[in-house]
């Protein structure tokens, strides 16, 4: 599904985030990406998303070369990715149900299958009971749950996350990574940057293991 | 403003992410949305961002109240000098349909000659009205007129000749030079007078109003934009986060325009609303002293309103304004808002 081939990204200041990174990764898998700060996690991600080019190499996300996507494909492309972050990003000024609806309203659901879709997600994450209220008003695990929600709500092939456990504390941690492999199982590909290995050790799942920007390691969490 | 992903393109991409691909002729399966849901869905997403902008307006009621107040007088600003400059040429209209040459007889032609050649006038096809004044009315007139009244009656007898005074049906100059012409012709005629100076340059200075207006308004509404564009920025720039999740999570540049659009649309609803009612309250407070100053002189001119077909193209520009202010705001903007 993933194939990265010698990918680099250069940026313009001369700093390198990717040293010719080649690694593949199956439909349907669960794979961990680890390292420092700097290591090239986020970089990974970003490209992913598209929201950067590599600037050598061959990326391709189900077949196609993002090198060469035009920007007008990117929305389109992002549609069939979910995203997680590490501050949730979420819309403080709409309901819970209304942060977790956007990627279907995007999408242009009617409104009867986008209250069908949100309550499913929202149900997926134990907050079914939550959806009237604002983020503000939920601790920052039910956060980053709606923020999970928002991810897989328009049933993505893809499930990224970026630091997601990065703010909670480990029972927490635990949980959210328990329903990241709930929805792996459905049979979304799930990537998950990470830098907290002990966590990444208990779940036995691939781990990619990057150093400035060169990839280390690649093999089952220990 | 099409942020529905295209059925083909979104397949296509769902397909090479996995999901499964369609048959050659698919059934459409009993959980899909049909078309007419689909189109329902597309125009509750309008009706969604209008009402959103709406509410993002009557969230900042002063704000966006003087917004449109500035907007308005802007707008307003070159409206009602036009207004006004039709005003002035329907005033100039009625003056030059009062234009009239004066035909003076010899001092030797009598009373019958006169009336004579006034009939004659009168039947010519390009001529409206003719009244003869006599010689007594004449010197009658110039008597109550000029207060030399009795200076004149000193005179050992009366200079004034007779006349005729013509109204011709056209105030054309070629026209009234060729009557004139004619005029001059007929017998016991001395002297013919048109005197046209004072319509020709009103009829200038009322063009040259016009190319003023034609000006001003054409930087107003560079202003416009300017004012326009530059609030809209501001909204953009309170709702970047937002903005930045949107097209995370797949929005596409006409989403994210859209309800800007709406909001550029309602300002200038507003604002030409406004200006239209600034306009018609300057107009009625005007038009007393106009009425006033005209009965002075013995005219019943009043200012015309703004029409209503003046007013609804007003209301229609403004809101076509605030539409491309906002969209040139949001083109100028949006490629700055990659997600970061």
């Amino acid at each position: 599904m993933i194939r990265f081939e010698q990918v680099g990204k250069r940026y313009p200041n001369g700093h390198v985030g990717l040293h010719e990174l080649s690694f593949r990764v199956r439909r349907g898998e669960f794979l961990f990406v680890t390292g420092h700060s700097g290591a090239g996690k986020s970089t990974l991600l970003r490209l992913l998303l598209a929201m950067e080019r590599p600037t050598s190499g061959k990326l391709l996300l189900a077949g196609q070369d993002l090198a060469q996507i035009t920007t007008a494909q990117i929305p389109f492309l992002r549609r069939q990715i979910g995203v997680v972050f590490q501050n949730h990003q979420l819309l403080f000024d709409r309901s819970v149900f209304d942060n977790v609806a956007l990627p279907l309203q995007i999408l242009g659901l009617p409104k009867a299958e986008i209250a069908k879709r949100v309550g499913a997600a929202l149900e997926r994450v134990s907050l079914a009971d939550k959806a009237e209220q604002y983020p503000a008003d939920l601790s920052t695990g039910q956060q980053q749950r709606v923020g999970i929600a928002r991810a897989v709500v328009h049933r993505p092939a893809l499930l990224l996350a970026d630091e997601p456990t990065g703010n909670l504390d480990p029972r927490l941690a635990a949980e959210i990574m328990g329903v990241f492999e709930d929805i792996n199982r459905l049979g979304t590909t799930v990537l998950i940057a990470s830098h907290d290995l002990a966590l990444i050790a208990r779940m036995r799942h691939r781990m990619l293991t990057l150093q400035r920007g060169r990839l280390i390691g690649d093999g089952e969490a220990a | 403003m099409g942020a529905t992903q295209n059925p083909q393109q979104a397949q296509k991409t769902a397909e090479r992410l996995g999901a499964a691909p369609k048959r050659a002729a698919p059934q459409r399966r009993s959980d899909e949305p049909s078309f007419q849901e689909l189109f329902h869905a597309w125009l509750e997403s309008h009706r969604a961002s209008l009402v959103d902008s709406l509410r993002r307006l009557a969230r900042q009621p002063v704000g966006s109240f003087f917004t449109c107040l500035v907007i308005a007088i802007a707008l307003a600003l070159p409206m009602g000098l036009a207004l006004l400059l039709n005003n002035l040429e329907r005033l100039g209209g009625s003056w030059q349909s009062a234009a009239q040459i004066s035909v003076y007889l010899k001092l030797d032609a009598s009373d019958a000659d006169g009336e004579r050649l006034r009939e004659e006038i009168a039947g010519m096809p390009d001529v409206a009205a003719a009244e003869w004044i006599s010689r007594e009315q004449a010197l009658a007139q110039f008597q109550a007129q000029s207060g030399l009244g009795q200076a004149l009656k000193d005179l050992p007898e009366n200079p004034l000749p007779g006349s005729v005074l013509v109204t011709p049906r056209e105030i054309d100059k070629v026209a009234l030079e060729m009557i004139r012409q004619r005029l001059a012709e007929l017998p016991k005629v001395d002297q013919v007078q048109l005197d046209l100076l004072w319509v020709e340059r009103l009829g200038a200075i009322l063009k040259l109003g016009d190319r003023f207006v034609f000006g001003l308004a054409l930087l107003l509404v560079l202003a416009l934009l300017l004012v326009i564009g530059n609030t809209i920025r501001l909204h953009i720039e309170n709702r970047r986060s937002e903005i930045e999740v949107i097209k995370l999570v797949g929005g596409t540049d006409g989403y994210v325009r859209r309800p800007f659009l709406y909001m550029g649309a309602l300002y200038g609803l507003g604002a030409g609303l406004l200006a239209w009612a600034v306009l018609a309250y300057s107009l009625d407070w005007l038009n007393g002293a106009v009425v006033r100053l005209a009965g002075l002189y013995g005219s019943d001119f009043a200012l015309a309103g703004v029409p209503t077909a003046d007013g609804l193209s007003l209301v229609l520009g403004a809101v076509l304004l605030g539409y491309i202010g906002a969209w040139l705001a949001v083109a100028r903007h949006l490629s700055e808002l990659a997600p970061k």
